[in-house]
């Protein structure tokens, strides 16, 4: 077994790192690219590189740029990957979007990607020829940055031509621009993080030491590469340090859960990165007789993060696979956020993440209690700050807390994202002297990190952020709601281990027929910005309770929603 | 043709009163069902019809008349 993450250069660029594998194990799996018909692709190291450099050329030739921005909007294809990687080639910018859901409508989808387009300043879109008709208005639009559509896998196609020459990177220090991704959020007002070779670099060596990341790892994983999660700790850090990845659909994945749990068995994946429903989802929803043949003892370290990890889940999940090899040392969990690269805490590896369980009351008051009684809450762990992170707890005034106080949590790390792209005022709100205002709320205990919640009202609906200003936004323009008299919010749903949404709206329609009507066409109005609404309760006018400022107050609201109302 | 009962275990499943659901009815225009339910609607009709589909089967479906279609292909 071999550290492999020695062998990154933080004062490197990343092209530089994948041509270093491609020269010195051509032959070893870089990528499996795994669908539900057909025979996985392998991307070998050298095959790799020699397709991503073709891309490159085409690239080149189509009129892309060093410093340029390239939207890809595509789904799961075997060309993404060396297409990612030769937009990274000739030193432009790299950054996958979502593909549109076909729920969304494509005027809202439109919209939104005008939004980024203008904020991210994006210059060329690299997509399918299906979105063609969407995508193509933006073109020389007034105010839109998006110079051409480009139509990369038609163009593509087909193996590179073996022993083909694998291009060099321009001129360019380790402080420059490598890629540029997303926060989390509504697409057009997701934030733009860029992010230097420097920074990416440096937190995969970071991170990979903090999960003994080596040469005998194989990494499995159906995460979007638009999410943080996805492109770096199932994208840049097995690449850059010569790790296999096994990339799935996140569609086939969701329609199939058990297809990651056969994707882990037959590679034989020592590492999985997973959002806390993903657990409820392949404890519940997999049939016995879909397991025939797997085993999940070659997993080594399964990561929770990007929802607030639940004690339950990982209970179900054990229970379930246990005995199919499953370890419960597996059982791991970390916190991170895009603005900081990736990983800012890590339970260590080889070790259950740890829980405590606490009075409810109390933790709602600021303060940790232990309590091992019935209705206590068990906060789980998500691990210490690994090396080159800070993390502390503090008050609203900013003053710092002891340990078992709960507060906002601010973050230090060495590879910390310089502010939003084209959005100061945005940077200005979360980042003072070099500490990012998370937006998260939790406690340090003996050194590890326990997230709790959000300092906000974003609903966490599997490992996505969701404002409810939007989904307010979209539901108080139906007809028959009361301008300006609607309520969105999350509520836990323990079955599905993540947030469902809930919306209460003030209506003067009371027949049971109009009613029903009614609550439909909210669900429709969420429908077409790509939410799901799972509750809709309807109350008569002025139930809403007020803020200060006027507006109704989320937090009041949702708890006497809750308590007083049935939602149907 | 779109069968009342398959239409019934939809519905119950994500808790609606009623929906048009046509043989082109798609997932993306019912209310709730997206991407996390679509698991648990296939669940509750393999229990309703007490049969299986594999994981091919599930993810070719574009509409609720080709559901209906392979389930009277398995019923057959």
């Amino acid at each position: 077994m071999r550290r492999c993450v020695y062998d990154v250069d933080p004062e490197g660029l990343v092209w530089d790192a994948w041509r270093r594998h491609a020269e010195k194990t051509p032959d070893h799996e870089a990528i499996v690219h795994l669908t539900l018909e057909g025979e996985p692709v392998r991307w070998r190291w050298a095959e790799l590189l020699q397709a991503a450099s073709r891309a490159a050329r085409w690239l080149e030739e189509g009129g892309v740029k060093r410093g340029d921005v390239c939207a890809l909007i595509v789904r799961h294809h075997p060309l993404l990957y060396p297409l990612y990687l030769g937009i990274s080639a000739i030193g432009a910018l790299p950054s996958v979007l979502a593909y549109p859901n076909p729920r969304l409508h494509p005027d809202k989808f439109r919209h939104g990607l005008e939004g980024m387009a203008h904020r991210s300043g994006l210059d060329h879109i690299l997509t399918e020829r299906g979105l063609s008709a969407v995508v193509s208005p933006l073109v020389g639009a007034e105010g839109s940055t998006i110079r051409d559509v480009l139509y990369p896998l038609e163009a593509l196609g087909g193996p590179p031509p073996a022993g083909s020459a694998i291009v060099g990177h321009p001129p360019a220090t380790s402080d420059e621009p490598c890629l540029l991704q997303h926060s989390s959020g509504t697409t057009g007002l997701q934030k733009p993080v860029v992010l230097s070779h420097r920074s990416v670099l440096e937190h995969v060596r970071r991170y990979g030491e903090a999960i003994h990341l080596s040469d005998d790892d194989r990494i499995a994983s159906w995460l979007p590469l638009y999410h943080d999660m996805g492109l770096i700790a199932a994208f840049y850090l097995p690449l850059s340090c010569g790790v296999p990845v096994v990339q799935l659909s996140p569609m086939e994945w969701v329609a199939s859960p058990v297809t990651l749990l056969r994707a882990i068995s037959d590679e034989r994946a020592t590492l999985c990165w997973l959002p806390n429903f993903a657990y409820n989802l392949m404890a519940d929803r997999i049939r016995e007789e879909d397991l025939q043949g797997v085993s999940l003892s070659s997993l080594r370290l399964l990561v929770n993060c990007s929802e607030p990890v639940r004690a339950e889940s990982h209970d179900r999940f054990l229970r379930r696979y246990a005995p199919r090899g499953l370890r419960a040392e597996a059982l791991g969990a970390c916190y991170a956020m895009a603005e900081t690269t990736f990983a800012v805490t890590q339970t260590r590896p080889g070790t259950e993440a740890r829980r405590v369980s606490v009075d409810r009351a109390e933790l709602s008051r600021g303060t940790v209690v232990p309590d091992e009684g019935e209705a206590a809450r068990r906060c789980v762990s998500s691990g210490m700050a690994i090396a080159g992170c800070s993390v502390r707890v503090v008050d609203d005034q900013g003053r710092d807390l002891p340990d078992g106080r709960v507060g906002d949590i601010v973050i230090s790390s060495v590879s910390m994202f310089d502010g939003y792209r084209n959005y100061p005022e945005k940077t200005r709100e979360v980042l003072t002297d070099g500490w990012y205002r998370s937006g998260d709320y939790g406690f340090v205990l003996e050194g590890e990190c326990f997230v709790i919640g959000r300092r906000k009202d974003v609903i966490i609906i599997a490992g996505n952020n969701v404002f409810p200003e939007d989904v307010e936004d979209a539901v108080g323009q139906v007809p028959g709601v009361l301008a300006g008299r609607v309520v969105a919010f999350g509520a836990d749903d323990e079955t599905l281990g993540t947030e469902i949404i809930c919306v209460v709206a003030e209506t003067e329609k009371s027949a049971e027929a109009g009613a029903r009507a009614l609550r439909l066409a909210i669900m429709q109005a969420a429908m077409a910005i790509d939410v799901t609404v799972s509750r809709v309760y309807l109350v008569p006018p002025r139930w809403l309770i007020k803020s200060s400022s006027g507006k109704p107050a989320r937090a009041t609201n949702k708890a006497r929603a809750l308590a007083e109302l049935s939602w149907r | 043709m779109v069968s009342e009962k398959l239409k019934g275990v939809i519905l119950k499943e994500l808790e609606l009163d009623d929906w048009d659901i046509q043989d082109e009815t798609t997932a993306e225009t019912v209310p709730g069902w997206d991407s996390l339910s679509h698991v648990r609607i296939v669940n509750a009709v393999e229990d309703a019809y007490r049969v299986r589909f594999r994981t091919s089967e599930i993810v070719r479906l574009r509409n609720v008349g080709q559901l209906q279609e392979l389930l009277d292909k398995k019923l057959s």
